[in-house]
């Protein structure tokens, strides 16, 4: 999994990109998320266009950064969400937890 | 103790989740070939990593001496995937339900519910003298797969 961030109107999105699994890798997007509630930045939308897929454990890191954000008074939504990870938050329920938007343009416009 | 082993259809790693994608590689080129499609693929990929955390997590408790071992049988209809630990074993039934309201926010626990929602049929074994073994099945003409 490769990760590049950046900021826009206000907002901080993440674009994991690959496959989101556990290991290295996992890591490096939740210490990401952490880091950003040490700046203070607590508008954040993981874009996940380019995610292929994803399994438990990239679940538990987005739920870890949503609780994390939200018990710091910010906010994490998910945008582009792909048809297999739709499906598992599906499955799972989170569908029910996250706010989800079919574009980055909407994700970001939604913090108004 | 040698890191990776690679024999024809099966690959076996040291307990340490650092070579997840090391497994997934092995399994996703082996099964590329025999045309799954992309939706097939990516639900035995999740399911096998997640058989392969639990094995190192929670099987193997991590101990670095300890080995996973990942084994594909593929069969004209069905794909069989074995994932062997050298734990002591669990009670699959004593896993609190993830989609349980009071359990929704859980960071974990759901490795074993999305297994048995992406494949065909998930059996465990537990060996008598220690070691878990996981059998999953996924149909080639599976409905789970077509419909996602």
């Amino acid at each position: 999994m490769k990760l590049s961030t950046h900021e826009e109107k206000g907002v901080v999105i993440i674009s994991p990109k690959g496959k989101i699994m556990g290991g290295p890798d996992a890591t490096m997007l939740h210490d990401q998320l952490h880091e950003l509630i040490g700046q203070n930045k607590k508008r954040v939308v993981i874009d996940l266009g380019k995610v292929d897929w994803m399994n438990s454990t990239g679940l538990g890191i987005l739920i870890s950064g949503l609780t994390t954000m939200r018990n710091n008074g910010g906010e994490l939504k998910l945008a582009n969400v792909t048809e297999k990870i739709q499906s598992l938050l599906t499955i799972t329920k989170l569908i029910t937890v996250f706010e989800s938007y079919d574009s980055l343009e909407e994700a970001i416009a939604s913090f108004k | 103790m040698k890191k990776i082993i690679k024999k024809k259809n099966t690959i076996s790693i040291p307990s340490s989740l650092d070579y997840l994608k090391d497994v997934d590689f092995f399994v996703e080129k082996k099964l590329k070939r025999i045309g799954l499609n992309e939706s097939q693929l990516a639900d035995v990929a999740i399911s096998v990593t997640e058989a392969v955390t639990n094995a190192v997590v929670h099987g193997n408790k991590g101990e670095p001496n300890k080995r996973v071992w990942v084994n594909l049988e593929i069969k004209p209809d069905e794909v069989v995937i074995t994932v062997k630990d050298q734990g002591n074993g669990f009670d699959p039934s004593a896993i609190p339900c993830p989609i349980e309201k009071e359990n929704i926010l859980r960071k974990v626990g759901r490795g074993i519910f999305i297994l048995r929602s992406l494949m065909d049929q998930v059996d465990f074994i537990f060996k008598p003298r220690g070691g878990t073994l996981v059998r999953m099945i996924k149909y080639l003409n599976s409905r789970k797969s077509s419909s996602r």
